[in-house]
């Protein structure tokens, strides 16, 4: 009985898709049946079906197999079927650029676009253009100007279209067909002259003004066609939004007309246009918005749809206008389209006030189940700056996103609520108990890795602060015991953690390690064996510098390092601090994400720019004997914009020297400058110790040249600075070919601006993921402790400003000061060149226009602390 | 069709569908020679030399020929041999008046017997010495002396003397292809 069941259902999923089991080879044995006389139709029409589905389905074909078959599909246009050869026609197209010589079929195909019967002409000017080349184009180049201006609308509109893809082609011979173009412009169909309109557009593209006249143009002469007014106010737009300076008070006089248009379609899209410029005023917003509240009550959903859709978009630009919309938005969210309704609910989670929170949210709940993964992603997305907007309110959402993660979704869907999570409890210190056990019970049965990974991560990380951080072992453990290889060595990691962080569990933590350390996998095991090991010894220093803070380099320096030092035999141990301390990234403000240009791509791990630098330096031969790069500055301008040379100083620091490296542009044409030497005034015990010329500086090519000084022996000089002054010898030369006029030149100098060498330059940023063990772990020995009285209006201005002068890293997120509070406690961190710790603390007060600040530096050399203190003196 | 023809094929009996390959130089006529073996209101007026091929179905003599009029430019002539396998029948076109290329005709044309899918088969070849009212053109026998065709074996072959433009001759050479068609 139930082997009959099961084949029964065999069937039918199999009669739901018959090309499913298709086989390559099979069908194209079947293409024989094209050569049969007379043709059966029905069959060869099928047989092109199946080719069609193949070559969708990915199949590949390889170029003679492909070639055979069109060659036999090439028999076929004797036959007179309708459906036959229409199938034919789409089939030439999928085939067009895997077979060789398609071109055979073109005068079958001419003849069929000039002959009597409407219904091939269209697909026939398609499927020429596929099959046509660069060299053919001239060819059926009369045929087309014909087809533009034919009286048959899909005739002509095949011919518009088909153009537009030969533009990619051959431009320049499509462009000749202007006339003809600019003709069906004017047509009685409406799709004609959007086609019509789209083609002049792309013709006459990179040509700025020919563009602005197509616009008033035909802003003046009334369009027939909605489409094609849609067309030109994108087009208008456009044009607005590259202007720079000012904008085209006409063009935008004709996207405003056309809000009083009398197809919605170009109201809309008018609408739309206006709110999304930059350059749109409060005032010109008013009309626009009004607009999309009136679609907003449109008995159609598809208007309504995008009304909600644009005023949701812009909810984080123009929150007040939006607001206006409220009520209109208020009336959708019972909408009986989802859609509609999710996206009201959203703009007005964006723009509305804490008291309507609640109410909201209830209301999107009834709903969650019925919406799409997709729109539930918005819905996150609203809620993540809803929390940044309104902390007091993390209990309401972290339980609606808690019953959200319940719920079945996707990756992305899933990924978006953890990562809001994380953000708010990141943000917010008071939700972040809560926010953590619901990731716990997440995980528990959480089909993503890397979404495990991720929590379990965070967990390591925030739960040994949390007041009672027993109670997260267990789940981690759980991990260890259930899950698969990469959550399992995660877990480990975890686990280590809370064992470094906290004396009471020490012991329960290295039992459980213990037990890891007989795991199956390599990685677990390795992981497990070697914090066990740390933690035995019960070092605070030990765990705190290989547990809780790690290490701090880019990989692909390390593995450069690694390579250099495996291919000399040495006795020397390998010394960590030659490789490059990676810089820390900049953490990008949260509300970023609901910006609509918020889709970056993600770039690879790639070399950091300081590795290109290295590469660079360690290239040039004076420079070999300087030893690892430790920290090259960030380029300051040495020149003002727009003189004749443009310089650029980068400031690279090593143990004991420092290499300026001035990046030089010659602007004037009728110059060729030789020689080019950067001078720099000897200052407070810096020793000059070689030039380095830049031998050519053609015109608008980036020339280099490097001046080398070595640091002072006494280690509290860092500070300097140096005049600067630029040598060189000049040669006119030819604008056009560059070749300079005569041998001889003559001297010249240039004045450069001052090029400073701060504190800032003597240290590298490293973030502690845990500031409180790493201060423990360097210890009172070399620490230096005073108090300042800074003249700063604010706690923000005093912290940034701190930051910027010791260039150092803040950690555990000090650098954001509470709202409200009047004192604070930075937490930097960083290296000091030469490889010592630097980790300052300073407790800030704010009163009456000052701030009081109690500075502690603690390093790991004696003399550091001191240098860093000059930053702030 | 008449009764018999009809009870002719009812009864299983001959073929009546031709697949003719016309091959040729460029501009010797055969896009020509095809469109005036056409019904006179379907005749283009116009001939534009072919790109790839042409196919153009012509009812003659109750035969229902499939003419592959293919192009004669020299870039194309290599695509001639697809259609090789299916021909039932090929008609070599020829300008009379074009002495100069004869070598070439003559070299195309023994290319075409020579090729594996040709040799042993056993079709008629129509060769039509086109343009014959033109200026400068050789008459059909001067045409048989001109090209080396007296050595084609195992093949039923004949030469016309045709104007594509006016159909002179165009009638009678297809008659005999007809015919011999009709023999197998």
């Amino acid at each position: 009985m139930m082997g009959k069941k099961d084949s029964k259902k065999d069937d039918e999923s199999g009669g739901s898709n018959p090309f499913r089991h298709l086989e390559k080879a099979a069908v194209l044995q079947e293409t024989r049946t094209f050569n049969e006389t007379p043709i059966n139709a029905k069959k060869c029409c099928l047989i092109l079906t199946k080719i069609l589905y193949m070559i969708n389905q990915g199949e590949h074909l390889a170029p003679t197999e492909a070639t055979q078959a069109f060659f036999a599909m090439t028999k076929l246009f004797q036959s007179k079927d309708v459906m036959l050869r229409r199938m034919l026609y789409l089939c030439i197209k999928e085939m067009a650029n895997i077979a060789n010589d398609v071109i055979i079929v073109t005068s079958s195909l001419t003849k069929d676009m000039t002959g009597k019967e409407d219904i091939y002409r269209g697909p026939a000017i398609r499927a020429l253009c596929r099959i046509t080349d660069n060299t053919m184009l001239q060819s059926i180049e009369r045929y087309m100007k014909q087809a533009i201006v034919d009286k048959s609308p899909s005739v002509s509109s095949a011919a518009l279209v088909s153009s537009l893809h030969l533009m990619k082609q051959g431009p320049e011979v499509v462009k000749r067909w202007v006339n003809e173009v600019s003709e069906a412009v004017n047509s009685d169909n409406v799709m004609v002259q959007y086609h019509a309109l789209g083609l002049l557009y792309q013709i006459k593209k990179n040509d700025k003004l020919a563009i602005t006249k197509l616009v008033s143009k035909f802003s003046k002469s009334s369009l027939r066609s909605p489409f094609a007014y849609c067309f030109l106010i994108r087009v208008a737009a456009r044009q607005l939004e590259e202007e720079k300076d000012g904008f085209d008070k006409t063009l935008f006089d004709f996207v405003e007309s056309c809000l009083r248009h009398k197809s919605e379609m170009v109201i809309y899209e008018a609408a739309s246009a206006i709110v999304s410029l930059r350059c749109t005023t409060s005032k010109e917003l008013v009309s626009a918005i009004g607009v999309l509240q009136l679609l907003c009550n449109s008995p159609k959903p598809s208007l309504r749809y995008a009304a909600v859709k644009t005023l949701n978009k812009i909810s984080i630009s123009h929150p007040a206008a939006v607001t206006a919309c409220n009520i209109d938005l208020e009336n959708l969210i019972t909408d009986q389209n989802r859609s509609i309704a999710t996206l009201a609910i959203t703009t007005l989670l964006k723009t509305g006030n804490e008291s309507g929170v609640d109410r909201l949210m209830k209301q999107i709940a009834t709903f969650m189940s019925e919406i799409s993964d997709e729109f539930k992603i918005v819905v996150v997305e609203a809620i993540q700056s809803l929390c940044s907007k309104f902390p007091r309110k993390h209990n309401v959402m972290m339980t609606f996103l808690a019953s959200m993660l319940r719920e079945d979704g996707g990756f992305e869907y899933k990924k978006a609520i953890v990562n809001t999570i994380i953000v708010i409890i990141e943000e917010n210190p008071e939700a972040r108990e809560i926010g953590l056990s619901h990731l716990c019970e997440f995980i528990e049965d959480c089909e993503f890795l890397p979404l495990a990974t991720r929590i379990l991560h965070l967990l390591g990380r925030e739960g040994p602060r949390t007041t009672t951080p027993a109670k997260y072992i267990r789940y981690i453990y759980n991990r260890v015991i259930l899950e698969s290889a990469e959550v399992r060595a995660a877990a480990v990691s975890a686990l280590a953690k809370f064992g470094a962080s906290s004396d009471d569990l020490l012991p329960s933590i290295l039992v459980l390690l213990n037990r890891s350390k007989l795991d199956e996998d390599d990685e677990v095991r390795d992981r497990a064996t070697f914090f066990y090991d740390i933690l035995s010894q019960n070092d605070k220093a030990l765990s705190s510098a290989y547990i809780l803070n790690t290490l701090n380099v880019s990989p692909v320096s390390l593995e450069r390092a690694l390579l250099q030092y495996n291919q000399h035999v040495t006795e020397k141990p390998f010394d960590i601090k030659v490789v490059p301390t990676i810089e820390v990234e900049i953490h990008k403000p949260s509300g970023e994400t609901l910006l609509p240009s918020s889709t970056k791509p993600t770039e690879k791990p790639t070399a950091s720019r300081q590795d290109l630098y290295m590469e660079q330096l360690s290239a040039i031969p004076e420079f070999a004997h300087l030893g690892p790069l430790f920290k090259s500055s960030s380029p300051v301008e040495l020149t003002e914009p727009e003189t004749e040379y443009n310089v650029k100083c980068i400031k690279h620091t090593f143990t004991n020297y420092i290499v300026f490296q001035f990046d030089c542009l010659n602007t004037l044409n009728d110059q060729l400058l030789e020689d080019v030497v950067v001078k720099l005034d000897t200052a407070d015990g810096y020793e000059i110790i070689s030039y380095k010329q830049c031998a050519k500086l053609p015109y608008n090519t980036l020339g280099i040249a490097y001046t080398l000084v070595k640091i002072p022996d006494d280690p509290s000089q860092v500070v300097a600075t140096f005049g600067c002054n630029m040598k060189f010898k000049v040669k006119d030369c030819d604008p056009n070919t560059g070749e300079p006029d005569n041998e001889e030149g003559y001297e010249d100098e240039y004045g450069l601006e001052n090029v400073e060498i701060n504190v800032s330059d003597h240290v590298q940023k490293v973030l502690k993921p845990n500031f409180g063990a790493s201060w423990e772990e360097v210890g009172d020995a070399n620490e230096l402790e005073d108090t300042y009285a800074l003249s700063m209006p604010s706690l923000e201005e005093a912290i940034k400003n701190i930051i910027q002068f010791m260039g150092l890293q803040p950690c555990e997120r000090s650098e954001r000061a509470p709202e409200g509070k009047n004192s604070h406690v930075l937490l930097l961190a960083g290296i000091y060149r030469g490889g010592h710790d630097v980790l300052v603390r300073a407790k800030l007060a704010f009163n009456d226009g000052g701030v009081a600040m109690q500075l502690t530096i603690r390093s790991s050399d004696s003399i550091v602390p001191q240098v860093i203190a000059q930053a702030v003196g | 069709m008449g009764l018999l023809d009809k009870l002719e094929s009812f009864l299983g009996g001959k073929k009546k569908d031709f697949n003719i390959l016309v091959i040729g130089l460029d501009n010797s006529g055969k896009s020509t020679v095809v469109n005036n073996l056409k019904p006179n209101d379907d005749r283009a007026i116009n001939i534009n030399p072919t790109v790839g091929f042409n196919s153009e179905k012509v009812n003659f003599r109750n035969l229902n020929l499939s003419l592959f009029d293919m192009s004669g430019q020299s870039r194309y002539r290599n695509l001639w041999e697809h259609y090789y396998r299916e021909a039932d029948a090929i008609v070599f076109v020829i300008d009379s008046s074009d002495r100069m290329r004869f070598v070439v005709s003559n070299e195309e044309l023994n290319d075409v017997l020579n090729h594996r899918e040709i040799k042993d088969k056993k079709i008629p070849l129509l060769i039509l010495a086109n343009k014959k009212d033109a200026k400068g053109a050789l008459n059909e026998s001067g045409l048989r002396n001109e090209l080396e065709i007296n050595g084609i074996r195992g093949k039923q072959y004949e030469i016309f003397a045709t104007d594509g433009l006016s159909g002179q001759g165009v009638n009678d050479a297809f008659e005999w292809l007809a015919n011999e068609l009709k023999k197998e």
